[in-house]
């Protein structure tokens, strides 16, 4: 009997052992393979995309255009998860196990972790290098990638903020057909929009905290003097962003505000008079049951309070000289002119280049998609986002959370206060040890 | 009350007693009632969203969103369907789903049996620390072991095949101690005549331990399956492309990031990628049930 036992004996505990060993398997990559970037040959560019905004085949499309224009080189689009944070998941996860991208989105909010752990290669050096231009990229939108005075990306499918309303709520409120030039103003505007729009519906639409309330409130912030941080000392307890924190509850309060987490299909379907939004919703704005107006983002007496976003692409510092100056090319092939304009008209995002606007089939495009005009007339009253939301590790999450409070009715100074002490911490621990000063 | 307080007779009392046979039916009633309130609350719970995925993958764009919701589109299109099936290489995540999940889980049920087996019946040294072990397998979240798999695998050269997505996601501290449970609740007098009968290991585990275990194992296969369908954090970091993409790697695809998402083709989707597992599910789900009854009757 113990003899039958033994000889299963081997057998059965090899899956034993299989079973427990693989579960838990805890392989380490050796720091050689993240160096050398894993297999790959040079030519052959590996470029990680979420496919911002629906672009896929505007990308597929480039592609083709670049393979046809450097017949040597191949690139390999891929998909790199469903939006910039599943992109930086998968990055994060080659840092440590090689087969590194040749190139790779990075939205606003992760870029910079990467910089800063040295993840990233100084574009801006590397376009040097290979004799390309960066002179022609709108220059807030390229500088958003500085630190140290290196390039870490370059500016790929960059949005800002636009406001969208309702022109028929508009109308039937007696309303001017234009955007506020203020918030107060808009203030003055609500009850007469609530009362157009009806029970039930909001005269505001805005994202909730969890899906980027934190960056659409930097407007109404800015528009009132106030800011997240300045540099890396946060100033959430500043009177002025107190203020702009104290209006946003107020129209919570009078129920003329509703966040929602899918804040762009709510307005689309009517529920709202206005929507504080990306442009990156333009293109999908088809076929709504009104008509649609896209307007400034309100700044008052000309103050810059529009900000920018989106994502850039960059490409990984680990890997070989030679196939940085290979994804370099097509880097720049991907955000020149011509396929700026074809990227932007498929999307809705901004042109990245200042020459873009000039070309034929982007002057025509624009001339019929005058809301989409209004988006780019706005790019030069962008500004650069504040430190805290972008470059502290969890920052736009902790403010999105905050405001999510003080809209649900918390006390305005004492969130902010807290929140103060939570972006603080932050950065002491996760920042401010990395920063060469 | 006063009537009451002049005969001194309770009449809660005295009704009570006299209907008590009635009122045991009444409460009878009453239970069944409650019953089926019950069921149809928690039918309603479950079955309202899986309604609304269905309806609204039949649905026209501008009908999705609208205040107040439509309930019953009007009038039904296809177009979900064919944009779900033609933006995204469908039918190819499909396929690697089918092989992956296949593969997968015949790995997982026969490690798991065996595994179990051997921890439960067969008696060798430091098998209480082995199973140890594997509880502590089980404990271990499968996230924290993401980027040190990622680099083991990545350096095989395995991302972007069947294998890489498969090997590290085949162990089975669930299934195991799951099984091994089952086999020491079957009575030791059984095993005992068995072996005194001559039945070798393999004997022992396929006649008479597993057929006693059948529920159990069902169970099992039927969770395993499900997971595996679902799994998304590992295929997701393996795959590059629709080469070796599973369903849920594909799914996103329809999902519009930094925009609008249009939802008809990606309910029409999920429909889709559910079908098979509710077959599965329905089709292992009679054999449970089977093995229940005939366990109680052999008992």
């Amino acid at each position: 009997m113990s003899q039958l036992s033994r000889r299963g004996f081997l057998g059965v505990a090899g899956g034993a052992a299989l079973a427990s060993g693989l579960a838990a398997c805890a392989g380490t990559g050796s720091g050689s393979s993240s160096s050398g970037g894993g297999g790959g040959s040079a030519n052959t560019i590996d470029f990680w995309s979420n496919h911002p905004g629906k672009s896929k085949a505007a990308e597929q499309k480039i592609i083709a255009a670049f393979e046809k224009a450097n017949p040597k080189l191949k690139v390999k689009l891929t998909d790199a998860g469903k939006d910039y944070e599943e992109v930086a998941q998968k990055f994060n996860a080659a840092l440590a196990g090689g087969n590194l991208p040749d190139v790779v989105v990075t939205s606003d909010v992760t870029w910079f972790n990467f910089a800063l752990n040295n993840r990233l290669a100084d574009v801006g050096a590397l376009f040097q290098k290979n004799g390309l231009s960066t002179s022609d990229y709108v220059d807030g939108l390229y500088a958003d990638y500085r630190y140290e005075g290196k390039h870490f990306a370059i500016p790929y499918a960059r949005s800002t903020i636009v406001f969208y309303y309702n022109k028929d709520v508009f109308k039937k409120a007696g309303l001017p057909d234009r955007a506020p030039t203020s918030w107060d103003e808009f203030t003055q505007w609500a009850p007469k929009l609530q009362s157009a729009i009806g029970n039930g519906k909001h005269a505001l639409i805005l994202d909730d905290g969890a899906n980027y309330l934190d960056w659409t409130f930097q407007a109404i912030n800015w528009s009132y003097g106030g800011a997240y941080s300045k540099e890396w000392t946060p100033t959430f307890d500043d009177p002025k962003t107190l203020k702009a924190a104290t209006v946003l509850q107020g129209w919570a309060k009078s129920k003329y505000l509703k966040t929602s987490a899918d804040s762009a299909s709510d307005f689309g379907a009517g529920l709202g008079a206005v929507l504080l939004e990306s442009t990156g919703n333009l293109g999908g704005f088809k076929d709504l049951p009104f008509e649609l107006g896209v307007g400034f983002v309100p700044a008052p007496g000309g103050i810059k309070a529009c900000p920018t976003g989106g994502a850039g692409v960059a490409i990984p510092s680990g890997i070989s000289a030679e196939r940085q100056n290979n994804a370099a090319k097509f880097v720049e092939f991907l955000t020149n002119a011509q396929n700026t304009a074809t990227f932007t008209q498929a999307t809705g995002y901004m042109p990245v280049r200042k020459s873009a606007l000039k070309e034929p089939s982007e002057a025509a495009y624009l001339q019929q998609n005058p809301n989409f005009n209004v988006a780019v007339q706005q790019l030069p009253k962008t500004r650069p986002q504040d430190y805290a939301r972008v470059f502290v590790p969890g920052g736009g999450a902790s403010i999105g959370q905050a405001l999510d409070k003080i809209v649900a009715g918390a006390d305005v100074a004492a969130t902010m206060k807290a929140l103060n002490g939570t972006i603080s911490s932050a950065y002491n621990s996760q920042v401010k040890p990395k920063l060469k000063s | 009350m006063t009537e009451s307080a002049i005969t001194g007779v309770d009449p809660d009392e005295s009704s009570g007693r006299a209907h008590q046979a009635e009122a045991a039916s009444f409460g009878g009633v009453l239970m069944k009632v409650a019953g089926y309130a019950a069921m149809v609350a928690v039918l309603l719970l479950v079955a309202a969203p899986l309604f609304w995925i269905v309806i609204t993958s039949i649905k026209e764009r501008p009908d999705i969103y609208t205040q107040p919701a439509q309930w019953w589109p009007s009038p039904p299109t296809a177009d979900g369907y064919k944009a779900a099936t033609t933006d995204i290489e469908f039918w190819s995540y499909f396929k690697n789903s089918l092989i992956i999940t296949t593969i997968l889980s015949i790995a997982k049920i026969v490690l798991g049996v065996l595994s179990a087996y051997a921890l439960s019946l067969l008696r060798f040294p430091g098998r209480t620390i082995i199973f140890v072990i594997v509880i502590a397998a089980l404990m271990v979240p499968n996230q924290i072991t993401v980027i040190s798999n990622y680099a083991l695998v990545s350096q095989l050269g395995w991302r972007n095949t069947y294998q890489g997505i498969i090997i590290p996601l085949a162990g089975v501290a669930f299934g195991t101690f799951l099984m091994r449970n089952q086999f020491l609740s079957v009575p030791g007098e059984i095993i005992e005549a068995a072996r005194l009968d001559g039945a070798g290991p393999m004997k022992l585990l396929w006649r008479v331990v597993l057929p006693m275990s059948w529920p159990t194992l069902i169970a099992f296969s039927i969770i395993t399956v499900v997971n595996e369908w679902n799994e998304y954090l590992w295929p997701f970091l393996m795959s590059d492309d629709a080469r070796t993409g599973t369903l849920p790697v594909g799914l996103t695809q329809l999902q519009n990031n930094d925009g609008i998402t249009n939802w008809g083709p990606v309910m029409a989707a999920t429909v889709l990628a559910m079908l098979p597992v509710l077959i599965v599910f329905l089709a292992l789900q009679r054999h449970m049930i089977k093995g229940l009854t005939a366990g109680a009757v052999k008992g």
